[in-house]
């Protein structure tokens, strides 16, 4: 995994993890991989990958099973709202810069979906 | 201060050689299972510093505590140091080297330095002398990590090293470095170890300049080279 080198690292291992679960590769219910082998996996030290996952536990994304290991949630309206709140973080960034555009919202919607429809008809020709 | 979490306590050490000042005043205390980049220019004392704490160095100012232990010689069961095998002869091969490892060192484990050597492309059969550049440093590395120690110094592990084999070896320190045990690693490339790192130390003018948590300095909006660099401002360092 290739990291920003100014973005914390435990953030952005709390976001892999958010999108493992968005598309399923963590199911509801399923277990995370342990730490050493999470650490393994992305290259970083033992320290980051629990600073993470603790994170992720308070947030109640995962949950703590004494002696088991992790786990992901199965609480659906938890898993709804960090799927938002992920959502919600992509769009933030799109809007500030329409906004600074001076783009109105109504402009901005119009603008977005001429886009996806533009780039739907691109992607079916190939 | 809890002796238990520390793996390294250093306190007013100074250090001359030939006249001229080495290090001043180092104070430096790590705790116990971190991975710790120890950054400076070349000159800067790095070297030294890990020698220096390694037992290897001598005739100092100061005090020096690894794991609770602060004599030479204790010290150096505690340690190990990518330095270790300086004297050995070249013309041995890697596979004596865990030989000769194990006959000086009661920590070494030749499993351990097996699979390091078979995951690091190692040939057993190979004489130290006729290994490339990087070779050597791989045999370093996995000559280090086989002992059990408290602290391990890693000086300029990747000097040389090209970036596949660097990955090989970043995951054979994830892997082989024990929970509770600290590891120092010096570096002038920055970014080849920034994301292993739980904190930075920056060596600068003989001493310690600042030591902070690596994430604390990139929630700033900082890389940890960016970070290292504002110490050497304008300075040419490679």
């Amino acid at each position: 995994m290739e990291f920003d080198d100014k973005v914390p690292i435990y953030f952005q291992i709390e976001q892999y993890i958010d999108r493992e679960i968005i598309v399923g590769n963590l199911a509801p219910g399923a277990q995370v991989p342990a730490v050493r082998q999470l650490a393994l996996t992305l290259t970083v030290n033992v320290n980051t990958i629990q600073r993470a996952l603790a994170e992720l536990i308070r947030e109640g994304i995962l949950v703590s099973e004494r002696g088991k290991g992790n786990f992901v949630t199965t609480d659906t309206q938890v898993l709804a709202q960090m799927k938002k709140r992920v959502i919600q973080g992509e769009l933030a960034g799109t809007y500030d810069h329409l906004a600074s555009l001076g783009m109105a919202p109504a402009e901005m919607v119009a603008a977005l979906e001429e886009y996806i429809k533009e780039r739907k008809g691109g992607e079916s020709h190939d | 201060m809890n002796r238990m979490t520390e793996a390294l306590a250093i306190q007013g050490l100074s250090y001359r050689r030939n006249q001229k000042q080495i290090l001043k005043d180092v104070n430096l205390t790590l705790p116990t299972g971190q991975i710790v980049g120890l950054l400076g220019a070349n000159g800067a004392g790095k070297t030294t510093l890990m020698r220096l704490i390694a037992g290897s160095a001598i005739n100092f100012r100061g005090t020096i505590d690894v794991a609770g232990v602060t004599k030479a010689p204790q010290r150096k069961g505690q340690i190990s140091f990518s330095a270790q095998m300086a004297g050995f002869n070249p013309n041995w091969r890697v596979g004596q080297v865990a030989d000769v490892m194990t006959a000086l060192f009661p920590d070494f484990r030749t499993a351990d330095f097996l699979q390091l050597a078979q995951l690091l492309d190692l040939d057993q059969k190979q004489r130290i002398k006729r290994l490339s550049k990087g070779n050597q440093r791989k045999l370093q590395l996995a000559v280090t990590l086989s002992r059990r120690a408290a602290l391990y110094l890693l000086d300029e592990p990747f000097d040389g090293i090209d970036v596949m084999t660097r990955k090989a070896m970043l995951s054979s320190i994830l892997r082989w470095t024990p929970e509770q045990a600290t590891l120092v690693i010096s570096d002038h490339h920055v970014s080849d170890i920034d994301q292993l790192l739980d904190q930075v130390v920056v060596i600068k003018d003989q001493t310690v300049v600042a030591q902070e948590a690596a994430d604390t300095i990139r929630a700033k909006g900082q890389s940890i080279e960016a970070y290292f660099e504002s110490f050497y401002g304008g300075e040419q360092h490679d």
